[in-house]
């Protein structure tokens, strides 16, 4: 039986000719209909992900991987379709975690690690290895809102690769931190593999989906345009570019 | 390596009891050392915004209504109950927005995250409760075992009706950015509507029912009554007290239930 089971999904955003966010606008352009277009994101996806596979996605800007990775986990409903997961999902979307920056790094790990699903024991016990691991043992008490982006997307993957249960969700796998950082992100990866935990990955990458990924997935508007090995779709996605820029 | 252990454990083998515990302990402890620097002094700072209104309140108002000497109990118990009813409401309208740098980034319980910001309401509610306590004791007004149940009952009806209106303004405020300025000048209109600065009786009589419809004010009223007068409200005032705290409870709750699964699309 799949772990995740993406039946016939598909997912659009109506987008209104004059955006109105306050009940101001709303009132004073109630004289003034508004028109709506619908962008199809996802155009009846099916996917199905087994127990232990590592399973690469592709696709150029706005083909629909975000929007996929978030239905997928639960935070996007779609508009029709159904999706099943069996199992826990730790998601890094977006190059991050969520953070409060009023708080320092002990407590957005604690804050963090909760929603991905620890007890506050575990965080505690793991709290000295998740912060080495983002090397910022030094910075454990500084607030975020003093943080760089880079060190936030650290301690983010850390907090996540540690948090994972089941299945791991990177969007942007390995886009943050120096050398020794995506290494260190490299080999815990590898060690989540071996230990039979599913990852499903985002990247524009080839390198990474042919390396890291037994299986990928290439998005084209919304649709999949070809699921394979990995390697054969990261030669699709480089051609498909590569007419792309011939032809513009 | 805890959790990577933990993560063979096969998917449902094991549950907690009570699996958001963790997380309502963190957002509860995390907003508090947020809101008030995770020290005491910060708190006693929270307190004393309506302690200062009261002492100027009472200092103009106790000229006005000399002729009531409870004038300065009822004033500080309808002062911290609508301090109470303010700061909860304006926490639970902002919730899920200021929370949701978790909500567009992993699958999180929504309802957790409107229930657990009006936590510092109701932490500083039952401070208020054992000051108001205290006051009573001091001034010679020491309330009956009945007097305090029933107040509890009515703090816990507020707080029925702050959540309700948490649980819809907060996914309401997700599509209309300005509804926390209208609040606030509802507030700021509530304040004289509920008759929290001036006796009830001073208005005719045929007010008193409208007023009875802004939900703070038969909470304020009732309490005073039990706490300060002594005297048990009619059991039609507690069935409609029940109903109007029932009834804000479950249409939160229902536009919360209609409109929260979209709720991380408006972010």
């Amino acid at each position: 039986m799949p772990l995740i089971e993406v039946d016939k999904v598909s997912k659009a955003f109506r987008i209104p000719s004059v955006h109105r966010q306050t009940i101001r606008e709303h009132l004073l352009g109630v004289l003034e209909p508004r028109r709506f277009q619908s962008l199809q994101v996802l155009d009846e996806v099916s996917m199905e992900i087994r127990r232990g596979e590592t399973v690469g996605i592709m696709g150029r800007n706005g083909s629909g991987k975000s929007t996929l990775l978030k239905v997928i986990c639960g935070i996007f409903l779609p508009d029709q379709g159904r999706v099943s997961t069996r199992a826990a999902i730790t998601p890094i979307l977006e190059l991050g975690v969520g953070w409060n920056p009023d708080l320092d790094a002990v407590d957005n790990v604690l804050l963090v690690g909760s929603v991905m699903g620890l007890s506050i024991q575990q965080i505690r016990r793991s709290m000295d290895e998740i912060l080495a691991f983002a090397e910022l043992e030094r910075f454990a008490n500084l607030k975020l809102m003093h943080y760089s982006s880079g060190m936030s997307a650290r301690l983010g993957y850390a907090v996540a690769f540690q948090a994972v249960r089941e299945v791991l969700v990177l969007d942007e796998i390995f886009a943050v931190g120096d050398v020794g950082f995506r290494e260190r992100c490299e080999e815990r990866y590898r060690q989540l593999k071996s230990l039979g935990h599913t990852v499903i990955v985002v990247s524009h990458d080839p390198r990474i989906i042919s390396t890291f990924c037994d299986r990928a997935l290439l998005l084209d508007g919304g649709s999949i345009a070809m699921d394979g090995a990995s390697a054969d779709v990261a030669d699709r996605y480089v051609s498909m570019l590569t007419h792309q820029s011939g032809s513009g | 390596m805890e959790a990577v252990a933990e993560a063979l454990r096969p998917v449902g083998a094991r549950r907690a009891p009570f699996p958001h515990a963790g997380l309502i302990w963190t957002l509860v402890r995390t907003d508090f050392k947020a809101r008030y620097h995770g020290t005491l002094g910060g708190f006693v700072w929270a307190l004393l915004k309506p302690v200062c209104m009261f002492v100027v309140l009472m200092g103009v108002f106790s000229f006005l209504f000399a002729s009531k000497p409870e004038y300065k109990l009822n004033l500080i118990v309808g002062l911290f109950l609508w301090d109470f009813f303010g700061e909860g409401t304006k926490s639970g309208l902002m919730s899920l927005h200021a929370r949701g740098f978790l909500l567009s980034k992993a699958r999180v319980p929504s309802w957790i995250l409107v229930v657990t910001a009006i936590s510092n309401a109701i932490i500083t509610l039952g401070v208020f409760s054992l000051v108001i306590v205290a006051f009573l004791l001091v001034t010679g007004h020491p309330p009956t075992g009945e007097a305090l149940f029933a107040f509890a009952m009515y703090c816990a009806a507020l707080t029925a009706m702050v959540m309700g209106f948490s649980l819809a303004a907060s996914v309401l405020f997700l599509r209309y950015r300005d509804l926390n300025q209208v609040w606030e000048v509802v507030l700021q209109a509530g304040f004289f509507l509920a008759p929290i600065i001036y006796p009830l009786e001073i208005l005719p009589e045929r007010f008193h029912f409208y007023l009875y419809l802004w939900p703070p004010t038969p909470i304020i009223e009732f309490s005073r009554s039990v706490l300060v007068r002594g005297v048990m409200p009619t059991t039609t005032g507690h069935v409609y007290l029940a109903l109007d705290a029932i009834s804000c409870l479950v249409a939160g709750i229902f536009i919360f239930w209609r409109l929260s699964p979209r709720a991380a699309e408006y972010l």
